[in-house]
């Protein structure tokens, strides 16, 4: 810029000469201020040039530079890793305050509320008995493989919850409370147990999904359950109402396939988390982490309601996964057209 | 209390890697093959408005790795030097996803469970357990701090581009500099509207 307005001084001040000078400017002279004039000129145009190249190729100007990088722009290194040239990424500060605003709240929430929601509801409503007391006779309900991949998959998907939560919750909740070489340990052991059990749940998950899929297809009764809230309701419009259903409820059925769809999250986004070269990007990873801490959120609420109803509101229902057995009168009164159906069929089977 | 900071004059770097070389001299012992605590990133390579620039940890002021951190191992030295704890570390690489520059490095690059105990720019001041003790040398590196030195690949930098220090001394120097280069282009961000 400096060299440029030079330049622009220098040409009038040449002007000048010339104009007070005529009698020097002899014709050799003459010819020699004209080249110097013709050349001056050139430099002009050139860096008129330059300004204007500036101006069209914005990554020669420092504004555009950094802004672009700011933007993620990347550039050339030496240095190793899949986004080494990449000077600025601010997508995963977006992400983690995603993550500590929503994700962390949201699973807390749910832990804590849904648990206080049914302890409320179960005092104030209490269990569903049977209404014809126990029978004593046992219909079989579930195989031994069944309730193998069942207990397979409960066991380690509630590792994985108690271990998530303390990976998303332990240092708020949990590192006040204890020395720092017991908080060291515990974190380092769920996350240890969390990576290790997540294979187990996986292929339990995705074998008690397909298994028992044929079970689970919503039927035109099953509105009917929604509609009287499942018949566990003991009071309001809802009292002493029995609605029909099969092989397994409404309730139930919105449950399976909960737990099919954001099981196939968490697992998906689970591998990613655990495999990081598959997922090279930093978007990417904390994309996986927001959608992996939602679902979790959402299978921690609906287990604490199925824990709820498999053991204390449903009088009878936990013997049937611990057994394979349950009792008739339970069959008949939870789950009619179901016991209709192998009644009908042949293919009830007591225990002997 | 200082804010201790690095700043880069790309005007100066070079890329010569200096920096780069002098961290892994620095910190030799606490790092393994492949991990860089230091880069240098040259943008439009060979082409009009090349800029090199070397960056590290920006020790942030409000720091993403530190609030994101599930093992919660991340602390602020009185200096606002961002460091961490690698005892507690269980690698699962949160700071690397949230820290906008790439910082944080781990010594597994193909890991099922845990990616190793991160590593990333101490800014020459070692760890959380005694200066100069054999096991800061080996977590961490160098503790060039605790001797009243600044950071080797500031104090090496042969065009003296990186600069390290307290935030209001380097950016005075900074600015002096950009004074005496008269020239406003220099400054980021700002070109000026360019008067006959
Ligand atoms: C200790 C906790 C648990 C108990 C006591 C429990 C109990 C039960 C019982 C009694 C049944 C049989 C219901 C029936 O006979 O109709 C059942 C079914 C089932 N459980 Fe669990 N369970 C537990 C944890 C889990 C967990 C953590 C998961 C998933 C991750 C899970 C997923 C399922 C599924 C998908 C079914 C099939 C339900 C259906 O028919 O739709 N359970 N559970
Ligand atoms: S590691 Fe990244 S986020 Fe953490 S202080 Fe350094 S630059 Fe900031
Ligand atoms: S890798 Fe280590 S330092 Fe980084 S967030 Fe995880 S536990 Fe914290």
């Amino acid at each position: 810029m400096i060299r440029q307005c030079l330049h622009r001084l220098l040409l009038p001040l040449i002007l000048c000469l010339l104009a007070v000078n005529p009698a020097l400017a002899s014709d050799e002279q003459q010819q020699q201020e004209a080249a110097l004039m013709a050349q001056q000129q050139k430099v002009l145009a050139g860096e008129q040039q330059q300004l204007s190249q500036l101006q069209a190729q914005p990554q020669a100007s420092d504004a555009d530079l950094w802004r672009a990088v700011r933007a993620g722009d990347a550039g050339y290194t030496v240095a190793p890793g899949a986004e080494s040239g990449r000077l600025i990424n601010a997508v995963g500060q977006e992400g983690r305050l995603i993550r500590d605003q929503y994700v962390i709240p949201t699973l807390g929430a749910m832990l804590v509320g849904v648990f206080a929601l049914f302890l409320l509801f179960y005092l104030i409503n209490g269990p569903a008995r049977l209404t014809k007391g126990f029978s004593g006779k046992m219909v079989r309900r579930w195989s031994s493989a069944d309730m193998l991949l069942h207990w397979l998959m409960a066991i380690s998907c509630l590792l994985l919850m108690i271990t998530g939560l303390i990976i998303a919750w332990g240092r708020h909740a949990l590192e006040g409370w204890m020395s720092a070489d017991v908080w060291a340990g515990l974190i380092y052991g769920s996350k240890t147990l969390h990576d290790w059990t997540g294979p187990v749940f996986i292929v339990s998950w995705a074998l008690c999904i397909l298994k028992w899929m044929p079970l689970q297809m919503f039927k035109r009764y099953d509105f009917n359950w929604f509609m009287t809230a499942g018949g566990y309701v003991h009071f309001g419009p809802f009292k002493g109402k029995h609605p029909e259903s099969g092989f397994a409820n409404a309730g139930e059925k919105l449950w399976f396939w909960t737990l099919a769809l954001f099981g196939l999250f968490i697992s998906v986004t689970g591998v990613m988390l655990v495999l990081p070269d598959l997922v090279i990007t930093r978007e990417n990873s904390f994309v996986a982490l927001i959608i992996h801490g939602f679902s979790a959120a959402i299978l921690i609420g609906f287990t604490i309601v199925h824990i709820w109803m498999a053991t204390a509101l449903s009088e009878g229902g936990l013997e049937s996964m611990v057994s394979g057995y349950c009792d008739e009168n339970w069959a008949i009164q939870h789950h009619n057209i179901w016991y209709d159906e192998i009644k009908a069929d042949g293919s009830l089977e007591y225990k002997t | 209390m200082a804010v201790m900071k690095f700043l880069c004059d790309t005007k100066r770097c070079i890329e010569c890697n200096g920096c780069v070389t002098a961290c892994s001299n620095s910190n030799s012992e606490a790092l393994t093959f492949g991990t860089m605590r230091r880069r240098v990133v040259t943008l439009h390579d060979g082409e009009p408005g090349e800029a090199s620039i070397s960056v590290a940890c920006m020790h942030c002021s409000d720091a993403p790795c530190k609030a994101v951190c599930p093992a919660n191992c991340f602390y602020t030295t009185d200096d606002g030097i961002v460091l961490h704890n690698k005892e507690t570390c269980i690698g699962c690489g949160y700071c690397f996803y949230a820290c906008p520059f790439g910082a944080p490095q781990f010594p597994k690059k193909t890991a099922f469970g845990s990616r190793g105990k991160m590593d990333k720019c101490t800014y020459c001041a070692g760890g959380p357990v005694p200066d100069f003790s054999e096991e800061e040398q080996r977590l961490y590196g160098a503790n060039r701090i605790a001797e009243g030195k600044l950071p080797l690949c500031a104090e090496m930098c042969s065009t003296k581009a990186l600069l390290a220090g307290d935030a209001e001394v380097i950016s005075s120097i900074y600015r002096a500099r950009v004074a005496a280069r008269s020239n406003p282009d220099t400054i980021w961000g700002y070109v000026p509207e360019t008067g006959n």
